[in-house]
C-alpha cells in the first residue's frame, strides 16, 4: 500500500470515529484544565489581600491585587536562609550524585569485567532489602552527619538506579572509540573524561535534572535529620508551615520589630492561607520556570531508563 | 589466588571507579542492614547496636497488638486502592493520547500533564488544603452551590483516602504516560495498515495490535511497582496527616516514624519496620517468580 493511499484511508472516518475523536478531545482538554488549575488557583490566592480571599468566590482572577504576601514571605530571614540551603543542597548535591554515579556507572559498564555479576548483585540486594528507617538513621549519627548540612547532601550521593541507567548508556558507546584511544596510549580516565563524557551529555543532562529536582522537593531529610532552623530547607520550611494556624512559625525570631511595624498597615488584610499559598508558590515557581525549557531532557531520561536491557 | 590478584591489577581502575559506589553502598545501605539486630535487642541512647541486651523476641509484642493490625490494615487499604487507580490509569491515557491527531494538541496535552509529577507532595498537601477547604475551598463552594453541604475532607476519616488516591492519579498519571507512548510508538506501522485494509475499526485495532503490544511493559512495570505495594511514601502520606484523621491514615511508614523518630521506642520501631522489608521482600520474590511462569519474562 503506497502512502496515497493510506492517507485517502485515514481521511475517512466513520461517525463513530468523528464522535469518539470530538470525546476524546473534550476529555483530555478537561484533563489539562484539570490538571493546571490547582497550580493557577494558589497562584491567583497568593495574589490576592488575605482577608479577601476568606470570602469565597475567588476562581480566576485575584479581586484586590497585591504583592504584600509575597514580600511578606521574601522579607522573612528564616524563609531566606531557607532558600540558600536549598539552592546550595540543589548545586551540591548534584554535582556530588552526578560525579559519584557517574563514575562508578563507568566502572560498572566493562561487559567483560571479571566478577561483574559479583559486584552487580551487590549493588541490587539494595534495591531489595533495606534496614529500614531507624537502623539507617542510627547510622546517619553514628557518622556524625545528623543535624550538619551534608546529611543533606552526601548519603544519596549515590543512587542504584540512576547508576543502572547511565551504565547502560555507557555500554551503547561503541567499543572502538575506547579500542583506539587506548591505542594512542591514553588511559582510562582520560577515556572517560575526554571521550565518554562529552558523549554521554544527553543522559548526564537528564539524570542531573532528576536529581536536582529530588534536592529541591525534598523535605524528609530536612524534617528528620536535621533539628536546627538554620539548616532548614525550603520545602521542609514548607512542611512544618503546612500545620501552622498562627504567623508565629512564619514569623520566628529573625522578623525584626521595626520591619514589623513598616509592614504593620498591611498585614492586617493579611491571613495564615494567603502567606501560606506565597511561600508555596516561592518553592514551585523555579521548578515551573525551568520545566517547559528543559521537558525534553526530562522525557529523554526518563526512556533511558526504561530500556530494559 | 594468583589469578584473583593478577585481574585486580589489570583491571584496577575500573574497581577503583565501582568502589566509590560500593563504599556508599557500604555506609549507607549494608551498614544499616546490621543495624537491623536492634530488633531483636533493647537499644537506648547511650549503647551501640553492638552492646545493647539481647531481649529476644520481646520487640514483637505488637504482632498480638490490635493497633498494629489497623496499621496494617490502613497501609493495605491505602496502597491496594491507590494501586488500582494509578496503574491502569497512565495505560488508558496514553491510549487517548495516541489516537489524537492533531500533533501539536498531542503535544502540549503531554507536556502539561507531566507537570505535576514535578511538584513536591508538600505542595500537593497545600493544595488540597486550599483547593478543599470547608469555607472559601473552590469544591466546596461548588458543592455548597448546587445544594449540598460543605465536606471537611482533610479532617475526615472518610475522605482521606479517596483525597490521597485522587491526589496519586493527578500528580502521576501524565508522567505514567511516557513508557506506554514510547512502546506504543515503537509498534509497526504496517501492522496497523493490514488491519485497515481487513476492515478493522479502531477499536479493533487497538485490542488486537496497540494492547498485546503493550502487555510486556505493563507486566514489567507491574513487577516493579510490587515492592511499593506495602510502601505507602511517607514523603506522599506524612504531610498529609492529622489529628482528626489519625486512624486511617497512620500507614506502616508513619507508624515507625512516629514510635522511632519522635517516641524514641528505637528497638520496637525496627521491629515493625523488619516486618514491613519482609512482607515486601516476599512480595517481590513471588511476583517475579509467578510472572517468570506466566509470561516467561521477570526481572532476574
Amino acid at each position: 500500500m503506497n502512502k496515497r493511499d493510506s492517507a485517502n484511508y485515514r481521511m475517512k472516518q466513520s461517525n463513530g470515529e468523528k464522535i469518539f475523536n470530538l470525546f476524546n478531545t473534550m476529555f483530555l482538554l478537561a484533563l489539562c484544565a484539570l490538571t493546571i488549575y490547582p497550580v493557577f488557583y494558589i497562584i491567583v490566592y497568593s495574589l490576592n489581600e488575605g482577608m479577601d480571599s476568606l470570602k469565597g468566590g475567588l476562581y480566576l482572577f485575584p479581586r484586590k491585587f497585591t504583592w504584600f504576601n509575597y514580600q511578606y514571605v521574601l522579607g522573612n530571614g528564616i524563609v531566606q536562609r531557607a532558600y540558600l540551603i536549598t539552592i546550595g543542597r540543589t548545586i551540591l548535591g548534584t554535582v556530588l550524585g552526578l560525579t559519584v554515579t557517574g563514575i562508578t556507572a563507568y566502572g560498572y559498564s566493562f561487559r567483560n569485567l571479571p566478577y561483574r555479576k559479583f559486584l552487580m548483585a551487590a549493588a541490587l540486594i539494595p534495591m531489595l532489602f533495606n534496614g529500614g528507617l531507624i537502623p539507617y538513621y542510627i547510622q546517619l549519627s553514628n557518622l556524625r552527619l545528623v543535624d550538619t548540612f551534608w546529611v543533606l547532601v552526601i548519603p544519596g550521593a549515590f543512587n542504584i538506579w540512576n547508576m543502572f541507567v547511565m551504565m547502560k548508556f555507557f555500554m551503547g558507546i561503541p567499543e572502538s572509540l575506547r579500542e583506539s584511544a587506548l591505542i594512542d596510549g591514553a588511559g582510562e580516565v582520560r577515556i572517560f573524561l575526554r571521550i565518554v563524557l562529552p558523549l554521554s551529555k544527553p543522559v548526564m543532562a537528564a539524570i542531573g535534572l532528576f536529581v536536582a529536582v529530588t534536592h529541591w522537593n525534598d523535605w524528609y531529610s530536612g524534617a528528620f535529620y536535621v533539628n536546627s532552623t538554620k539548616l532548614m530547607p525550603l520545602q521542609t520550611y514548607l512542611q512544618k508551615l503546612f500545620s501552622a494556624d498562627s504567623l508565629g512559625m512564619l514569623a520566628g525570631n529573625n522578623q525584626t520589630v521595626a520591619e514589623a511595624a513598616v509592614r504593620g498597615s498591611e498585614s492586617s488584610t493579611m491571613t495564615i492561607m494567603s502567606v501560606k499559598m506565597a511561600a508555596v508558590m516561592i518553592g514551585t515557581l523555579p521548578i515551573l520556570c525551568i520545566y517547559p525549557f528543559l521537558q525534553k531532557h526530562f522525557v529523554k531520561g526518563m526512556l533511558v531508563g526504561s530500556v530494559k536491557g | 589466588m594468583k589469578k584473583l590478584f593478577g585481574n585486580l591489577v589489570k583491571y584496577r581502575c575500573m574497581y577503583i571507579m565501582i568502589s566509590i559506589g560500593i563504599t556508599f553502598l557500604i555506609i549507607f545501605n549494608y551498614m544499616p542492614m546490621t543495624g537491623l539486630q536492634i530488633a531483636f535487642r533493647d537499644f537506648r541512647p547511650g549503647k551501640t547496636i553492638w552492646n545493647a541486651q539481647w531481649v529476644g523476641l520481646e520487640n514483637f509484642w505488637f504482632l498480638k497488638d490490635a493497633e498494629f493490625w489497623r496499621v496494617v490494615k490502613n497501609t493495605i487499604v491505602l496502597t491496594v486502592t491507590r494501586f488500582l487507580f494509578s496503574f491502569p490509569a497512565p495505560i488508558i491515557l496514553a491510549l487517548l493520547i495516541n489516537e489524537v491527531r492533531n500533533n501539536k494538541f498531542k503535544k502540549a496535552v503531554q507536556s502539561i500533564t507531566y507537570i505535576p509529577h514535578f511538584i513536591s507532595w508538600v505542595v500537593v498537601a497545600y493544595m488540597l488544603e486550599s483547593l478543599l477547604a470547608p469555607t472559601d475551598g473552590i469544591v466546596n463552594q461548588i458543592i455548597k452551590s448546587f445544594g449540598g453541604e460543605a465536606i471537611f475532607f482533610m479532617g475526615s476519616t472518610k475522605w482521606f483516602v479517596p483525597v490521597v488516591v485522587i491526589a496519586s492519579v493527578w500528580k502521576e498519571v501524565g508522567w505514567g504516560t511516557i513508557i506506554y507512548l514510547a512502546a506504543i510508538s515503537s509498534i509497526e506501522q504496517e501492522m496497523y495498515e493490514a488491519a485497515s485494509l481487513d476492515g478493522a475499526g479502531k477499536w479493533a485495532k487497538v485490542k488486537y495490535i496497540t494492547f498485546p503490544c503493550l502487555t510486556p511493559t505493563i507486566v514489567l512495570l507491574l513487577i516493579l511497582s510490587m515492592p511499593n505495594l506495602l510502601n505507602a511514601g511517607i514523603d506522599a502520606i506524612y504531610p498529609l496527616t492529622n489529628n482528626a484523621n489519625l486512624e486511617v491514615s497512620t500507614v506502616l511508614d508513619v507508624y515507625v516514624l512516629r514510635n522511632g523518630m519522635q517516641l524514641g521506642k528505637y528497638s520496637f520501631a525496627t521491629a515493625v519496620g523488619f516486618i514491613s522489608s519482609v512482607i515486601s521482600l516476599l512480595l517481590v520474590l513471588s511476583a517475579n517468580k509467578i510472572s517468570n511462569k506466566i509470561t516467561g519474562e521477570g526481572l532476574w
